[in-house]
């Protein structure tokens, strides 16, 4: 009696939780412009997906990089009626090449016909599974075309020649993030902001993060010179190297914030959590990265954005339309002069300085006037008006 | 130096409760090793459960006008539910250690492996990803006591106290610290807590003196699920903005090493927690730590190497445990199942 009453009670616990599941489903057909109303795991009538995504490390919804792409995906499949399913590789954070591998052959075993990749640590499995699979098309957003074999360096660190043939059936897609970075320290410059902070992800090797790092302080200082005051800036790869939100950062953050930092740049996925967590706490502000964050915080002024879902579109329209060629093989640089990168003008909040002296830096970005240092080797100089402090 | 002690408390306050719950167990005779899957399963239902009530639109008016009053009180039955979460999760563990008569170790093992594969299961279910959020906003602007919820502006100075202790603080915390006094004293100043005690130490002998040694370390048991449920919860809410990922970063067998070190009795178990949490918060954020207020941050100024920083919870822990640990008494039949025919 007593085992079946243990064996019901455990029952009911497995059984009340699982009812909890999501099943909101909307048809995936359905045309829409707003991607948080399209079905994120769709079934197809034959079990097959044409489009299939696959992350590197961090979540799906973290709000920022891998939802911008998915949102793509799920954008131009709607509107297409294609086919999509997101693959997730196993052991989450701590994702290797082999698990990514195998995500990519599951994807291809599912029916994929062209497999949209975001984050640079792809490379390599993505190298082995578009080698196998030539027939496959693959979109790398946040990295550049691969070659068959990869590139080796030599005992001084200097790449050595590499004359591989490049994989026709890759395409590299990346962005011009110190852009939208500059744009981003410039404008909470002159908004007034005079205590900065930068907290990324990727533990510095992402170079992505390190552009918007880069770009963001050179922001900073060109508007500091111009309003001629003097700013400080804490900026920190700790506690970011798989992205995501941890009590640690959340701590390192405060202690920023109550001594005295008024705004932090949350470059890095779910890190977000964390930094706005501890901004929320001290009442500042933070920075977001990638799309519009200011939907998920209210400290959010302003976001680092490049258009991943537009980039996702056009990739996958290059691959429907059989203009693959067009991209095939190459590294598409998007910048401020593709309309790729920038801050958010429709739920502008800042103050001080407004849209349209926003509009006239970036004209003045886009024609060239003012240039933007993408080499980050070239981070730790000395700047005019800004005290940079690295931890 | 408020920073400081704001944060430590953060960190001391799930270590301390999850620490007497596991004191609750071990000194009715059952060891808790599932310290840590219950505290990710308390977590992961507070955490479900408030994402939920958002999603249903509940306190959103609450929020929106600035009832801070509702809202601690949504902050306070979240914890509630995971209390009750971890306290059917650790009929798991009572029901193979007492009616089965199961080895405690191994059972507290099983719940330790199962709860972070079943939390996570559901997440991905949920959430289609291995973290659930808050539905919107975040833990600090909806569950924080701020001095501006007080009745006072942004600008004004509280004083050391004040500063400390009413602003930027969680309710939860408060409520952790009163629940371990009024435990504590149950423990040790009550017919119950004598009752579980004896049945830790000898329960032969408090069974021959008509006490039901099996209802007092079922007792044991849920109090220490209530307790490490609502710890996991708390240390989601402060900690990691309310959001639930399958693990509580170890905490759960911080707690074990922490009551291990407070040699099972709560006042150094009190100690040790705040010696911990102490060097947690050294360990993240040394960099911004001012201890007197001169501006001058002298950890980081000090040319320390910060990997040692961040060493220092764990040096502290090994060279504590190495020195403490010879004089620790456990209670004297925990882990072995009681058997009434056995005199």
């Amino acid at each position: 009696m007593k085992k079946l009453f243990a064996m019901l009670l455990a029952m009911a616990m497995v059984f009340s939780l699982a009812a909890c599941s999501n099943n909101a489903g909307t048809p995936v057909n359905g045309n829409t412009n707003d991607p948080n109303q399209i079905e994120d795991n769709p079934t197809s009538s034959d079990g097959k997906y044409e489009i299939a995504m696959i992350t590197d490390v961090g979540d799906l919804k973290d709000g920022s990089f891998n939802e911008g792409t998915w949102n793509g995906v799920k954008l131009y499949a709607a509107s297409n009626s294609k086919t999509y399913k997101y693959y997730k590789p196993a052991n989450g954070n701590e994702a290797t090449d082999d698990d990514r591998y195998n995500a990519y052959i599951a994807a291809i075993d599912g029916g994929a016909k062209v497999i949209v990749a975001p984050g640079f640590l792809q490379e390599g499995a993505m190298r082995k599974a578009a080698i196998e699979h030539p027939e496959v098309n693959f979109v790398f957003i946040d990295g550049g075309a691969i070659q068959e074999k990869a590139t080796e360096y030599g005992a001084d660190g200097a790449p050595l020649p590499n004359d591989s043939p490049v994989l026709t059936n890759v395409a590299g897609i990346l962005f011009q993030e110190e852009q939208c970075g500059y744009l981003a320290g410039y404008a909470v410059v002159k908004e007034g902001f005079t205590k900065l902070g930068f907290s990324g992800g990727g533990g510095g090797t992402n170079p992505a993060c390190c552009r918007y790092g880069y770009g963001y302080v050179q922001g900073a200082n060109a508007a500091a010179a111009e309003m001629n005051v003097n700013v400080d800036m804490r900026y920190s790869w700790q506690y970011g190297s798989s992205y995501s939100a941890s009590p640690e950062l959340q701590s390192m953050v405060q202690g920023w914030y109550s001594n005295g930092t008024e705004i932090v740049f949350a470059c890095g996925g779910n890190m977000f959590q964390s930094i706005t967590a501890a901004a929320s706490a001290n009442e500042g502000s933070v920075i977001g990265v990638d799309v519009d964050q200011s939907a998920q915080s209210d400290t959010v002024v302003t976001s680092a954005m490049k258009d991943l879902a537009q980039s996702v579109n056009f990739a996958l329209d290059k691959h429907f339309s059989d203009k693959w060629a067009d991209i095939g093989g190459q590294s598409t640089s998007l910048g401020a002069k593709d309309d790729s990168v920038g801050l958010p003008t429709a739920s502008w909040s800042m103050k001080n300085y407004t849209v349209e002296e926003y509009e006239k830096l970036l004209a003045g970005i886009k024609d060239g006037s003012v240039a933007v240092d993408a080499d980050f080797a070239n981070l730790e100089q000395s700047y005019s008006n800004l005290t940079l402090t690295i931890e | 130096m408020t920073f400081l002690i704001r944060q430590t408390l953060i960190y001391a306050v799930p270590l301390m409760v999850v620490a007497l719950a596991g004191v609750f167990a071990e000194r009715s005779g059952i060891i808790n090793l599932a310290l840590e899957g219950i505290m990710i399963f308390g977590a992961f239902i507070g955490v479900l459960f408030v994402n939920i009530v958002q999603q249903a639109g509940g306190f959103s008016q609450a929020k929106a006008g600035g009832n801070w009053i509702a809202l601690q009180g949504f902050a306070f039955l979240a914890m509630l539910v995971a209390a009750v979460a971890g306290a059917v999760f650790s009929l798991l563990l009572s029901f193979a250690s007492v009616n089965l008569k199961a080895d405690q170790t191994i059972g507290g093992t099983a719940l330790n492996l199962m709860a972070p594969a079943l939390v996570l299961f559901f997440i991905r279910i949920i959430a289609n990803q291995n973290v659930l959020n808050m539905a919107g906003g975040d833990a600090p602007s909806w569950f924080m006591l701020r001095k501006t919820n007080l009745g006072f502006s942004r600008t004004d100075d509280l004083g050391f106290f004040g500063e400390t202790f009413f602003n930027q603080v969680y309710l939860a915390t408060y409520v952790c610290v009163i629940l371990f006094v009024v435990l504590s004293v149950i423990l040790y100043r009550t017919r119950f807590g004598l009752r579980l005690r004896s049945c830790g130490e000898n329960p032969q002998a408090a069974d021959s003196l008509g006490i039901n040694v099996y209802k007092m370390r079922y007792a044991g048991t849920t109090i220490s699920g209530a307790l490490a449920g609502m710890g996991g919860f708390v240390y989601a809410l402060t900690t990691a903005n309310c959001s639930s990922t399958g693990e509580v970063a170890g905490f759960g067998f911080l707690a074990l090493a922490v009551m291990i070190f407070g040699n099972w009795k709560p006042l150094n178990i009190a100690g040790a927690a705040l010696l911990f949490g102490l060097f947690k918060c050294i360990a993240a954020s040394y960099a911004s730590i001012d201890i007197n207020g001169d501006g001058v941050c002298l950890l980081a100024s000090a040319g320390i190497s910060p990997h040692l920083y961040r060493m220092l919870p764990y040096i502290i822990t090994l060279v504590v445990l190495a020195f403490t640990s010879k004089k620790s008494r456990a209670p004297k039949a925990e882990g072995i199942p009681y058997d009434k025919g056995q005199r």
